[in-house]
């Protein structure tokens, strides 16, 4: 499995590197800016993606439009992952298409199983 | 917590104009009010024939919106000229006889806060002499206005300090978690209690910052 995580936090980049690699068992592609998300979700073809909503140069709102108005990338199963979590915040995100929306900060050690959640209806999960 | 609604500022705003033109019986009534970038803008009005476009704005001057900021005084128009593009707003209300207007500052604790536009009214009648009537309607929209800016400003700082705040604590907790959690291998007993420790206090910290952005108090722990 493959995940593409779109965060511009170096600290937070690392976590979750190593919460999806150790814990998760997947191949982690990290993009720090906006712009990049989109090449990376095409080049990449990654399982799913894990989005933060205030990156440079574009937000993840946008990025998660212009995924999913794409037929290359609209299948791609979208998380949110963000401190922004005010409540129609969360309702926007969904409203886009995205899978679902997780609040910062997370627990690592269940972070996998929560990412699991989302994705078992699209048929995948990661960690085992 | 949903987001506070500024349009209900708003709508209150524009009432109390409505309320001010129709009981000084003139027919139009404007709240002129300092941005954040130092523009003067129509923040509310009543009464004007055209709308006015969102992104008219003017730089204090020596018109009389801006004299009548500096000088805290009631004044009447005819002798000082008006700010830049504010006559082409109020021309079409004016007629030969009828075309005085008078401009009121609204007043702040320690500053002018914005004017209050009224008119247009004969050119004969005098309003120099109503002056506290009309700071007091001056002083009553300043109240509806700074409540105003005071929930715009909560919109955007409620999420912004959310944001702050949980961003370092999503390091914290999560490298916490992972060296709790086992991720690197064990840990000494004492250690870990103290690492425990570190990661509730975070906890208490993100339970902190949602009882704060849902209003609601945190719950007292004994």
């Amino acid at each position: 499995m493959k995940a593409l995580v779109a965060e511009d936090d170096p600290d937070i980049q690392l976590i979750l590197r190593m919460v999806l690699t150790r814990i998760g068992k997947c191949e982690v592609v990290v993009s720090d800016r906006g712009d990049e998300v989109l090449m990376q979700a095409k080049s990449s073809n990654p399982d799913f993606i894990l989005l933060d909503v205030m990156l440079p140069e574009m937000s993840g709102y946008d990025i998660c439009k212009a995924l999913k108005a794409d037929p290359a990338t609209n299948a791609i199963p979208i998380i949110f992952l963000t401190a922004r979590a005010m409540p129609s915040e969360v309702k926007e995100a969904m409203n886009m298409g995205a899978l679902g929306y997780l609040a910062k900060p997370f627990d690592p050690m269940t972070l996998v199983t929560q990412i699991n959640q989302l994705l078992g209806p699209a048929g995948c999960s990661i960690g085992g | 917590m949903e987001e506070i609604s500024a349009k209900s500022f708003e709508q209150v705003l524009q009432s109390t104009l409505r309320m001010i033109r129709t009981s000084w019986k003139i027919p139009a009534c404007l709240f002129v009010q300092m941005d954040d970038t130092q523009l003067l803008r129509i923040r509310a009005s009543d009464g004007l024939p055209t709308t006015i476009p969102a992104a008219f704005g003017f730089k204090p001057g020596a018109g009389i919106i801006s004299q009548c900021l500096e000088k805290n005084q009631v004044l009447e128009s005819g002798k000082i000229p008006w700010d830049e593009g504010f006559e082409a707003v109020l021309k079409p209300l004016e007629t030969p006889q009828v075309k005085k207007f008078i401009i009121v500052p609204v007043a702040g604790q320690s500053r002018t806060l914005g004017v209050l536009v009224l008119g247009p009214v004969e050119n004969s009648r005098n309003y120099l002499d109503r002056e506290a009537e009309l700071r007091g309607a001056g002083n009553l929209c300043a109240v509806l206005s700074a409540y105003w800016r005071l929930y715009e400003w909560m919109n955007n700082f409620l999420p912004q300090i959310n944001h702050e705040l949980r961003t370092p604590l999503t390091a914290i907790q999560g490298s916490l978690g992972m060296v709790l959690g086992g991720v690197f291998g064990n840990v000494g007993t004492e250690v870990k209690a103290m690492l425990e420790m570190a990661h509730k206090g975070c906890e208490r910290t993100v339970l902190a910052i949602e009882a704060y952005i849902n209003e609601k108090a945190p719950e007292k722990k004994s």
